[in-house]
């Protein structure tokens, strides 16, 4: 794991956004273009388990609500719940650090797709929670799946390229693809 | 420590003033959404060139040289005939939205859709009008096929539509049949759920839900959509009632927004019109 300076968390957090935005707009404008309105894949997951993962720095806390807030630009979900999940993830992670392995595409693979189950566990009970409405936990739960499947299939590739984004250092928590 | 302490105590500060109901934007919000729609729309227009290219022109890269103009040209008129066809067909269904709803005494505004919500968990459109359009938050949405939602989000040039698939979007409906009165909520994969009708009431597969014009934001009588399962369970007072919208949302490319005028809004229109 690296740790960072003021100016590339800038440069960082500038380019991560940047990728996040037209992420969202291909999710949001041209797959529904396409004719594909039921799969939308959360790329902004993605991102922030990227960040929770592989990035040192005691603002990591800001960065994740940063890419929650571009991401509340395109959806109603807003940039609380995501964030306060997403801190509570990064949390975890660093007491797990030590048994999760990047070292392989494979590996990435179920490591994000657990800690995806997990994001959306704990999306769905905070929504649930805040609408007052838990009949409708599993649903919110089961609809997030299919797209997460495929997320963690891109996600080796999705780390290589934000391990140059961000200039992770490849020997230390490089993911191969 | 104290930075995931700040943001955590932030976040939970968020979650607890996030309406889903409806939503007011900050300046700054509304300029990145502002910016960010247009990129948005123009996704629609590559999806028709580049349909448009794989059509007429992929086809052709394998031909002699002396025949590239005239096909080009040929092409260029298939293209302008494509677009006629597409301006007809578009006239033709904005033509019968307008038609549509004479009866219902409220300004209507015409708009697109540019994009849906980024989220599985929300059943949110973007449309191309905004608060310089006219449109006001809570304004009704519609389509000639029934009804579509309300202003959720709004942007000078831009406004988001929480739909009637979305499961914070509440309609008091009525079934047309039996003037059953329930509560329409969305739920996932394009279904919504009409609650609170008692277990007494007699209701169908098939009858129609339509609004009831309760609640301040729908008119009476717009199409909401038409029973399509009833679960009749050994307890409880009520039944469990799954609802069709009636408007085809995969299919969705034009609305309708209605406006209500405020007094004086209608007292201005009115002298205008004596004057006239």
């Amino acid at each position: 794991m690296n740790k960072y300076g003021p100016k590339e968390i800038l440069l960082g957090t500038a380019k991560t956004c940047l990728l996040l935005v037209i992420l969202e707009i291909f999710t949001t404008a041209f797959l529904p273009a396409m004719g594909v309105i039921n799969f939308r894949p959360e790329f902004n997951v993605l991102i922030v388990l990227f960040l929770a993962f592989k990035l040192e720095t005691p603002v990591l806390a800001w960065l994740i609500m940063i890419v929650q807030y571009v991401h509340s630009l395109f959806s109603i979900e807003g940039w609380a719940i995501g964030a306060f999940t997403g801190v509570l993830i990064s949390l975890s992670v660093r007491y797990l650090k030590d048994m999760l392995d990047f070292s392989t595409a494979i590996s990435t693979i179920i490591v994000v797709q657990i800690f995806q189950v997990a994001w959306f566990l704990a999306t769905s009970f905070l929504l649930s929670l805040k609408l007052g409405d838990f009949g409708n936990f599993f649903p919110l739960l089961w609809q997030d799946l299919p797209e997460s499947v495929a997320l963690s299939i891109l996600s080796p590739f999705f780390f290589f390229v934000l391990d140059r984004v961000w200039k992770v250092n490849s020997r230390a928590a490089g993911v191969a693809i | 420590m104290a930075n995931n302490l700040l943001v955590v105590i932030l976040s939970l500060w968020g979650i607890a003033i996030q309406n889903y109901s409806l939503k007011d934007v900050s300046t700054f919000e509304a300029f990145l959404i502002e910016a960010f729609a247009p990129i948005q729309r123009g996704a629609l227009s590559t999806r028709e060139k580049v349909s448009s290219m794989l059509d007429h022109y992929v086809m052709i890269v394998n031909t002699s040289k002396d025949n590239a103009d005239l096909r080009k040209r040929v092409d260029e008129l298939n293209n302008k005939i494509f677009e006629f066809q597409e301006v007809k067909k578009e006239n033709e269904r904005l033509k019968q939205l307008l038609q549509f709803g004479k009866e219902i005494p409220r300004e209507k505004v015409l708009a697109q859709i540019v994009s849906w919500d980024a989220s599985n968990e929300f059943k949110v459109l973007r449309i191309n009008k905004g608060s310089s359009d006219g449109l006001k938050k809570m304004s009704p949405v519609i389509t000639m096929n029934g009804l579509v939602g309300y202003v959720y989000r709004l942007t000078p040039n831009y406004a988001d539509i929480l739909t009637i698939l979305d499961q914070n979007n509440r309609v008091d409906s009525i079934v047309a049949r039996t003037r059953s009165h329930g509560i329409v909520e969305g739920i996932s994969e394009f279904k919504c759920r009409l609650k609170y009708v008692n277990r007494t009431e007699r209701v169908e597969v098939g009858d129609e839900v339509i609004t009831a014009g309760l609640g301040d934001i729908y008119p009476k009588g717009i199409k909401v959509g038409k029973i399509t399962q009833i679960d009749k369970e050994n307890y409880g007072i009520t039944q469990s009632i799954v609802v069709t919208p009636s408007v085809n949302f995969h299919k969705l490319e034009e609305v309708v927004v209605l406006i209500e005028k405020t007094e004086d809004e209608n007292r201005d229109l009115a002298k205008e019109q004596s004057n006239e």
